[in-house]
């Protein structure tokens, strides 16, 4: 088990943002968090993250302990990360941005650098563009350029496939397949259910701070829970 | 191509030799002390905006303290003189010492702080300890402290006419430099301008950021007690104000920012421009002139804020392939 979360659940104050989380991924695998807006599934993405501390449960990564590590400890034990909201480094070249990543396994510059050239062109951005005159679909390509320099052995993506249009889309799937290719296992939060139906083999549905549903994308969309989550069919019986 | 693009880095490289010439030889060529004292002066506020842009520009800390480790590195040596008559030379390692302290006890609370919270959290440390220092009669009080009058030996720092201490001056600032320029082209230089940009996506990244701060704060504290040094062994007398003054602090910041926070160059610029300014308002509206400084200063803060935040160097590095271009097509 590459990463393992036991019972994991965020208060704020009385709101209950996720109220115990179970999530366990294999070595290699492509999981899915779905659900409606505000149902827990970034939260739990930060929780995992290490962006958060959750209120109760526990995270492990490859057998170890990470519930309460810090951001850049996930970053060294191999979790990378993107952002829902693309934050890129701004006044630095596109390859600057690579580099970051790229210096957290390799020091030197000169390697850092020549890393990051493979990743940018494997990423199909251009090297010396400054990050400030990218638009948001090559912001959120940038972001997994950037993290993927950092040597993760798993990736945690936040929406990164939001806000494309069709033909971008297809080469984002395109571009998160190779990456899964090279033998990254992947989480993946995402609305998109076009996303979820074609990358992943495995989806958990969040409603209310809760996972209602397990199972492959198929199983998920036909689940009574799923569709009442989303289309507020039990609301709308409880009326007539 | 390749001629292309080796063009700017050639011609940036002719800049700054010629630069470094007319640095070396500027105080040869005008001997008079008035323009010596411009040069000393120029070369202290170049050091010191140079130091402060390590931790201010590039990891875009905005601190507005910096007082704090130019007013220890310049009372350490003299106290040290007054209390036990230990030379300068010994006096300035101490003060630097002291500083990098320093930089650590308030940076490991300060650095929890970010934007204008930090910037005011320095405020308020340097304001402390100048008033502390006003008040503490060992170290002079609201007096200040005198160094060595007249020099035992060369260990003294103690000489007559500015011409010595120029060059010492000078040779500092080509230091900060070369530290500065080998720190951007390092892991260490990509790290503080990720920081400056968002610590949130530095973190994820595994970006050390609080070790990074303070390590970045402890370089920049190192070079602004060796220019508060300087100017403490040179003018032979310091006091609270000249050493832990709010001005001292600010100047910092508006040399770096006016010629560009985060560029090598920037502050060094800043201070071209600003020092024979501040001269010659001094000159013109004499005692009253102090006053038109600060209005000055004011006025330079309010321009680069809302047109040039990127300060002249990023202008000009806008602008000058607009002027190279018409010059070619005249």
């Amino acid at each position: 088990m590459l990463l393992e979360a036991r019972n994991v659940a965020k208060a704020f104050g009385d709101f209950r943002a996720v109220a115990g989380a179970d999530l366990a991924v294999e070595q290699g695998e492509i999981v899915g968090l779905i659900g409606p807006n505000g149902a827990g599934k970034s939260t739990f993405f930060n929780c995992l993250a290490g962006d958060t501390l959750p209120t109760t449960g526990r995270i492990l990564f490859d057998g170890v302990d990470v519930t309460r590590a810090s951001p850049e400890a996930h970053a060294r034990a191999g979790i990378g990360r993107t952002f829902q909201v693309p934050t890129t480094f701004d006044d630095m070249s596109v390859l600057a941005n690579v580099m970051v990543g790229a210096f957290l396994r390799r020091p030197h510059r000169n390697d850092a650098r020549e890393h990051a050239r493979r990743i940018v062109e494997l990423t199909g951005l251009r090297a010396d563009q400054p990050a400030r005159a990218l638009g948001t679909p090559s912001r959120k390509r940038l972001e997994i350029a950037r993290v993927l320099a950092s040597g993760p052995r798993l990736l945690l993506l936040d929406e990164s496939l939001a806000g494309l249009t069709p033909g971008e889309l297809q080469e984002a799937i395109a571009l998160v397949r190779r990456i899964h290719q090279m033998g990254i296992t992947i989480v993946i939060v995402e609305h998109i259910m076009e996303v979820i139906m074609t990358l992943t083999r495995r989806v958990l549905v969040f409603n209310q701070g809760r996972v209602i549903a397990r199972g492959t994308p198929e199983q998920v969309v036909r689940d009574e829970a799923v569709i009442e989550a989303y289309l507020g069919r039990g609301a709308r019986r409880q009326r007539e | 191509m390749s001629k292309l693009l080796a063009q700017p880095a050639s011609g940036q490289r002719v800049s700054i030799c010629l630069l470094a010439v007319a640095l070396v030889l500027y105080p040869l060529v005008f001997s008079d002390a008035f323009y010596r004292d411009i040069g000393v002066t120029f070369l202290l506020a170049a050091i010191s905006a140079s130091a402060w842009n390590i931790v201010g520009g590039y990891a875009g800390q905005v601190s507005v303290g910096h007082s704090m480790f130019f007013g220890l590195g310049a009372y350490t040596p003299l106290l040290l003189y007054a209390l036990w008559g230990w030379p300068p030379l010994v006096g300035i390692p101490a003060g630097i010492l002291l500083s990098i302290g320093l930089a650590v006890i308030v940076g490991l609370p300060t650095f929890r702080l970010s934007g204008h919270y930090f910037s005011m959290a320095t405020i308020a440390v340097a304001e402390l300890i100048r008033i502390f220092v006003g008040t503490w009669a060992l170290v002079g009080g609201a007096i200040g402290l005198q160094g060595p009058a007249i020099a035992r030996g060369w260990w003294d720092l103690t000489f007559r006419g500015d011409l010595p201490y120029y060059y010492i001056f000078l040779a500092v600032l080509a230091l900060a430099l070369a530290v500065t320029y080998a720190l951007e082209q390092r892991r260490f230089g990509y790290y503080l301008r990720a920081i400056k940009s968002s610590e949130r996506a530095a973190r994820s990244l595994g970006v050390p950021v609080r070790r990074t701060k303070l390590q970045a704060l402890a370089l920049s504290a190192t070079f602004t007690a060796m220019a508060g040094s300087l100017y403490g062994v040179k003018t032979g007398f310091i006091d609270p104000d000249s050493g832990f003054g709010i001005l001292v602090s600010v100047q910092m910041v508006i040399f770096a920012a006016l010629g560009g926070a985060g560029t090598l160059f920037g502050p060094l610029i800043g201070a071209l421009i600003l020092v024979p300014l501040q001269t010659a308002a001094n000159t013109w509206f004499g005692g009253g002139g102090s006053g038109a400084t600060f209005v000055i200063y004011g006025g330079i803060i309010v321009l680069i804020a809302r047109f040039e935040p990127g300060g002249l160097f990023d202008l000009w590095r806008r602008l000058a392939p607009l002027l190279r271009r018409r010059g070619h097509a005249a």
